[in-house]
């Protein structure tokens, strides 16, 4: 049987169509539930439906399904509206195609009846007809703060955040200081690199048409020697592996080629090489060296000073402020008493941020709101200068119930709190203006991934650097997983052979980490990958 | 573990969701006490509440484990 499921906040539309192979039934019957303008004896204007999208769907399925084995049909299409519906709109459709009328009309009306008692989908509250527009705004407020937050998907948090993080302006630092930076103006030669023409051997420089066989040896050119000559045939000029030649048309005869008596030279073999490097054969005056967007690694910092750009403009140090939270942590040298844990986090964001150039500040908070609001409002303007504000959940009930308001108290504006990611679900992310802040889970794998996937993007983007992607590679090993409703970052260790997924009993597992350089995406539902498989992965 | 509250039980716990950390499998039962020590208003839904674990719903002999999705279920009224 073919089935179409919908759950649509939208209206459902006064003329569905058939399924297409008409030819193959002889019955299509459909039914609209539409709601009433009374409820519980009083009239309404609206009822408000809530579904539990992902069950509500399977459910519908398996109740077409198991139905359709006692009544065959050929096709069923159901669609539920959710959210507020006004009197006299449709809350469900349901189609059904079969060959002949009896089963149709038998599998409505038994789902209708199953659907009542088994699909997660609920009238949530009338709105009553009078001062109708009132009491909607009413019921807005009072339960925004605990409306069902949308489940982002991967792909769909991290087009959020990319789009609401903007660069920061750039700064213009020493050199010395501009390790890991993002360039930001594209850095032009002035001169030609090399300068000059210059020796590439220990040798002996003599003219390029020379057929002389023996050579007065006329000068010597140590490696910082400028001393511009002419030579004249059956002259040559001792020269040393970097020195500037004297004149144009050279050509440099190794000294291993040569035998030397006095200052009279004898040339035992020629090679087809000038051995010079040309003037300008490096790079030419006026050409980009450094591109704009370019991450400053050591090879562009060499290139740079040879090129005397000595105050490059830069993305700004990264100004980071990150609570840990929970009251089971203790710090690292502390030992802990019994339920107590010591504090991991702190050193995992720490060195996660290395590829960043960043100023950090960490600190504890008490889970208690007022307490934690008393510890940093000696610092509040330091908080609100920082770029990234990281809040670290505890592992207890409710940490979301602390960050959320802590975030909301510091002004950001949450945009999401939940993703559909295994591990990590509980991710907040604010902004306020160009600041963000996220709000982490508080296991350390949890953290890894969620840094890797959503701060990193973040972070890349306020310096102005393209951020990581996925890549596609093969598995080495296969990957072992039961199914899960949401898509899986996977902990693996990348090398020549593939991806090897290492094992990891929970979110709250440290050990998994240390072998960590790579993690595989695993789709949601999705149980074993055979080894061999191509799979996404990023790098960490 | 992740446990979404659904309908009036979101107005009895106050919020839509939670997130648990388990250091052991737990079945049913247990997993109501937990609910209910932390929510006690839960208690007086217990009795028509149903409980689905990733998206079916449970038997008497489910066992949940930290990655799982636990919806509470009360009685349902779609159509």
């Amino acid at each position: 049987m073919e089935i179409e499921i919908q759950l649509t906040n939208e209206l459902i539309a006064e003329k569905i169509s058939a399924p297409s192979q008409i030819g193959a039934h002889g019955a299509w019957i459909e039914f609209r539930g539409v709601v009433r303008d009374l409820e519980n004896g009083g009239k309404i204007s609206a009822l408000e439906y809530e579904a539990y999208p992902e069950m509500a769907e399977r459910e519908i399925r398996r109740l077409l399904e198991e139905i359709a084995k006692k009544n065959p049909c050929l096709a069923a299409k159901v669609i539920h509206r959710v959210g507020i519906i006004p009197v006299g709109e449709t809350a469900i459709y349901v189609g059904v195609a079969s060959t002949h009328r009896g089963e149709a009309i038998a599998l409505l009306a038994e789902f209708m009846n199953r659907l009542k008692q088994d699909v997660p989908i609920w009238k949530r509250r009338a709105t009553p007809l009078v001062a109708a527009n009132v009491n909607l705004r009413a019921s807005d407020s009072a339960d925004s703060h605990r409306r069902l937050q949308k489940v982002l998907p991967l792909d769909e948090a991290v087009s959020e955040i990319q789009s609401r993080c903007q660069p920061l302006p750039g700064v213009r630092v020493r050199l010395e200081e501009s390790f890991g930076r993002v360039l930001r103006e594209t850095v032009l030669a002035a001169e030609d690199l090399p300068p000059f023409d210059c020796s590439t051997r220990d040798g002996y420089a003599i003219l390029k048409n020379d057929e002389s066989e023996k050579f007065q040896v006329v000068d010597t050119l140590h490696a910082a020697d400028w001393k511009p000559r002419e030579l004249k045939p059956g002259e040559a000029v001792r020269i040393a592996t970097g020195a500037p030649l004297p004149c144009e048309n050279l050509c440099v005869v190794m000294q291993e080629n040569v035998e030397r008596s006095g200052d009279k030279i004898k040339i035992l073999r020629r090679e087809n090489s000038l051995n010079i490097r040309k003037r300008g054969e490096d790079v030419k005056a006026g050409a980009q060296i450094v591109k704009i967007g370019a991450r400053l690694n050591a090879g562009k910092l060499a290139l740079l000073a040879t090129a005397g750009n000595v105050n490059p403009l830069v993305s700004p140090r990264l100004r980071i402020c990150h609570f840990t939270t929970g009251d089971e942590i203790v710090p690292p040298s502390q030992k802990p008493k019994p339920g107590q844990i010591r504090d991991s986090n702190s050193f995992l964001i720490r060195g996660l941020l290395q590829d960043f150039s960043f100023d950090l500040e960490q600190s504890h908070l008490s889970e208690n709101f007022e307490q934690a609001k008393s510890q940093i409002a000696n610092r509040k303007s330091q908080i609100d200068n920082a770029d990234l504000v990281l809040v670290s959940g505890g592992a207890s009930v409710g940490e979301k119930d602390f960050t959320r308001p802590l975030l909301e108290w510091l002004r950001f504006k949450i945009v999401f709190s939940q993703i559909n990611v295994r591990p990590g679900r509980p991710l907040i992310f604010g902004v306020n203006g160009n600041r963000i802040a996220f709000g982490l889970p508080g296991n350390p794998l949890s953290h890894f991934v969620c840094f890797h996937l959503f701060v990193a993007t973040a972070l890349a983007k306020l310096i102005g650097a393209e951020p990581k992607k996925f890549l596609r590679g093969q598995l080495a090993e296969k990957l072992k997983d039961a199914p899960c409703p949401r898509e899986t970052l996977w902990p693996a260790r990348l090398d020549l052979a593939g991806l090897h997924p290492l094992a990891w009993a929970s979110s709250g597992d440290i050990t998994c980490l240390t072998e960590t350089n790579a993690l595989v995406r695993v789709p949601a539902n999705r149980s074993s990958i055979d080894a061999g498989t191509e799979v996404e992965f990023l790098t960490t | 573990m992740h446990v979404l509250f659904f309908a009036q039980l979101k107005d009895a716990t106050g919020c839509d969701s939670i997130e648990i950390e388990l250091s052991s499998p737990q079945n049913c039962e247990q997993l109501w006490k937990f609910l209910i020590e932390n929510f006690p208003a839960l208690a007086h839904h217990q009795k028509n509440t149903r409980l689905a674990r990733n998206w079916e719903y449970v038997d008497a002999e489910t066992v949940f484990v930290n990655e799982d999705e636990v919806a509470l279920i009360p009685p349902v009224s779609g159509g």
